[in-house]
């Protein structure tokens, strides 16, 4: 009997995978990453390169804009969050449905960036310090390649493997 | 600096100093510049037609054509003038004179069609900054006026909403006050 | 009609309202701009519009580092024209120092700095009509702002935030790769041009959301000190170009596109002929382009201003750009005051939109191009 099922399985496989639940619910998850719309300031209009034409975020399956934070999984942080704002950006993060990420694009959202300086009085030095962070984006503001390699980072977190090759500096 | 015009707006230079030590003073503005041109007369006021002590500035130093220096109960009536003249509000900045104890506060004014750029200047104590407030006759100070509320505190008395304007709703910090901790 | 009676009554108050808040977080807002909107019906009885969700102590900054280290602020108060905001602040350095910037340089300054408007519009452009339910103009507009930015960066090594101009000239000189480049761009972006009217300035569904709509009279910018697309989209040709012409300006030959209409499509006209108009100005200013340095000899190594207050006035992509420096002698300034253009034409959206229908309102809020750090600051 084990045998039979032995072979059935073998004759299975060229077109039959298994797998765990969770693992093909996050190749789907990375494959379609939906963003929220939700732009602060220079960088995003970085964010909005990356999406038009040249760049043309569609490639990757995470072109899909959402205006509300509902249908969103991945809040992509492209600014500076001030102190006046932060509630507005914790609010949005807690109406997205889990499983969530989030992206720190740029280094304001890193760190403050440029507006850190001792005594300063707006500005929120990281959205790490509002809710946790899953891909950093260096760069003030970061190419939309840039912006692209940090979702494929994200893509790799959840599925464990990266999709495409790494493009190495020449 | 060489231009009377901008007297008023010069912060104490070392003080009090004797009129000894004024030609050891004089080439220390020098040292910046490459060349010292000689001074400029002032340009004659180009907006006599104004009730208001204008003075003619050279645009090419300073970026302005006039400017006139008023007391804080002037400031309504100059707004009006200018407004009876076409001027337009270009916006109000605030500065803090920690060392003399006092708030200026800087009226600038643009024409549309003439192409003039006149400021208006006033001065209000440090401790106790208050203002009359223009937007009543020009609508757009409304929110310059909230944003130098937010920085130095300056009330505007009769404004219609001197609500933090660029600061969050429950700040009661005036960030740009020279003595500004947080 | 409801509009009418708001409108020619103010202080009316209809028996029953609501209020709508829009933003911060809001795709029609261009960025954190929130409105509290109170409504009759589909009508707006009030418009308040609410800043500062992304003040970022500009001013402050300003006053705690010396002149050359606020110039990478300068590029992220509108970081669509950075360019011209740079102009500004190095401009009024320069005039406190009394420093003579080679020609070569303020040539290379105006070209670029038109570059820069023409991409600032055209990102304008396409979100504008994002705005209105068209997304496909966006991807053309991005498309030829690419070949700007690809241009830009190859002398300035940035594709937004350049830091280009330095006080008293420019970062380096421009090489032929750019020189050739942008001619070419100035070949290719006119029949372009000519193929965003058919597409989209003649497009019906265009003009009737934005013809007669959105009216904001001469009178009104006159009290809000709007400029840019807006006073020139009510017909006043006023452009700081002409009016106190700095850099090298006065010896173009450029038209100051203006509109008597002051409706949403008049500043849409007025945004896309001033593209045409800049394209104009690039290529005067590459055919003259004189040789020599483009960094003025004897720049002090310690900046200081002498004693006084020195003020600047460009004409950035959206208006008067003013920066007002007062020193008192020392490294550091003693106060940096950004006079922005979008604070001035946001404040006359109050008053504008009173009694309009709130899908026109957010047309009118859309005409009047809008970069909330710029307000902010």
């Amino acid at each position: 009997m084990e045998a039979q099922e032995d072979q059935l399985l073998k004759d299975c496989a060229p077109y039959v995978k298994f797998a765990k639940l969770d693992e093909l619910l996050n190749l789907g998850r990375a494959n379609s990453l939906w963003p929220l719309t939700f732009g602060l300031a220079c960088c995003a209009i970085e964010m909005m390169a990356a999406g038009a034409s040249r760049f043309d975020l569609a490639r990757f399956g995470a072109e899909v804009f959402r205006p509300s934070p509902r249908q969103a999984d991945v809040m992509i942080v492209a600014g500076t969050i001030n102190k006046k704002m932060a509630a507005a950006v914790k609010t949005l993060y807690d109406q997205m449905p889990e499983p969530k990420w989030v992206i720190a694009m740029g280094n304001c959202a890193i760190s403050g960036g440029p507006f850190v300086f001792p005594g300063q009085y707006a500005v929120v030095e990281g959205v790490d310090k509002l809710f946790p962070v899953d891909v950093y984006i260096p760069g003030c503001p970061p190419r939309p390649e840039a912006l692209i390699e940090g979702l494929l980072k994200l893509e790799e977190k959840l599925t464990g493997k990266r999709r495409w090759p790494v493009v190495k500096p020449e | 600096m060489t231009e009377p015009a901008n007297t008023p707006a010069t912060p104490p230079p070392a003080p009090t100093a004797a009129p000894a030590a004024k030609p050891k003073a004089a080439p220390k503005p020098a040292a910046p510049v490459a060349t010292v041109p000689p001074p400029e007369p002032p340009p004659p006021n180009p907006l006599p037609e104004l009730a208001l002590p204008c003075t003619g500035v050279h645009h090419h130093l300073r970026g302005l054509h006039a400017e006139a220096t008023v007391s804080p109960d002037q400031v309504v009536f100059a707004a009006e003038e200018m407004d009876r003249t076409g001027f337009s509000l270009d916006t109000i900045t605030g500065v803090d004179w920690i060392a003399e104890n006092q708030m200026e506060v800087i009226y600038d004014y643009f024409h549309s069609l003439r192409n003039l750029r006149v400021a208006i200047r006033t001065r209000v104590p440090r401790d106790n900054p208050d203002l009359p407030t223009i937007s009543g006759v020009f609508p757009g100070a409304n929110w310059h006026e909230r944003e130098a509320h937010d920085f130095f505190a300056i009330r505007f008395a009769g404004h219609p909403n001197l609500t933090p304007f660029l600061l969050p709703e429950d700040a009661d910090y005036h960030p740009l006050r020279k003595d500004f901790k947080l | 009609m409801i509009a009418k009676e708001l409108i020619a009554d103010p202080g009316a108050s209809p028996a029953e309202t609501f209020v709508i808040n829009i933003g911060p977080q809001h795709p029609a807002t261009h960025g954190v701009l929130r409105v509290k909107m109170t409504m009759d019906g589909e009508y707006i009885v009030r418009a308040e519009p609410v800043v500062g969700y992304i003040h970022r102590m500009q001013e402050k900054m300003g006053e705690n580092r010396n002149y050359a280290q606020f110039l990478p602020n300068t590029s992220r108060i509108d970081y669509l024209s950075a360019l011209t905001y740079t102009h500004a602040f190095v401009g009024a350095v320069e005039r406190g120092l009394k420093l003579q910037v080679p020609p070569r340089a303020e040539c290379i300054r105006v070209i670029t700095s038109e570059l820069n408007r023409i991409s600032s519009h055209l990102v304008w452009w396409g979100a504008f009509l994002l705005d209105l339910g068209g997304f496909t103009p966006l991807l053309y507009a991005f498309d030829d702002r690419e070949k700007i930015l690809d241009l830009l960066e190859g002398i300035t090594g940035s594709r937004l935030t350049y830091s280009y101009f330095r006080i008293g000239g420019l970062y380096n000189d421009v090489d032929d790769a750019f020189l050739k480049g942008t001619r070419e761009f100035v070949h290719q972006m006119r029949p372009r041009l000519k193929m965003y009217r058919g597409l989209v300035t003649e497009n019906i569904i265009l003009k009737k959301r934005l013809i007669g709509i959105g009216e904001i009279s001469q009178e009104l910018c006159r009290k809000y000190g709007a400029t840019g697309q807006v006073i020139r989209g009510s017909g006043i040709p006023y452009d700081v170009r002409r009016a106190e012409p700095y850099s090298a300006y006065n010896e173009f030959d450029f038209e100051i596109p203006h509109y008597p209409e002051g409706d949403s499509m008049a500043r849409y006209l007025v945004h896309m002929d001033e593209i045409e108009q800049s394209l104009r100005i690039i290529e005067q200013g590459l055919d003259k382009l004189p040789n020599g340095p483009v960094m003025a000899d004897k720049v002090p190594r310690v900046l200081k201003l002498p004693v006084g207050d020195y003020t600047y006035a460009v004409e950035a992509a959206r208006g008067r750009f003013m920066v007002r420096i007062i020193s008192d002698g020392k490294e550091i300034p003693y106060r940096v005051k950004l006079r922005t253009p979008c604070l001035s034409n946001l404040s006359l959206f109050e008053e504008a939109s009173r009694g309009m229908l709130l899908p026109d309102a957010l047309a009118l809020m859309g005409s009047l191009d809008l970069v909330i750090p710029d307000i902010d600051r």
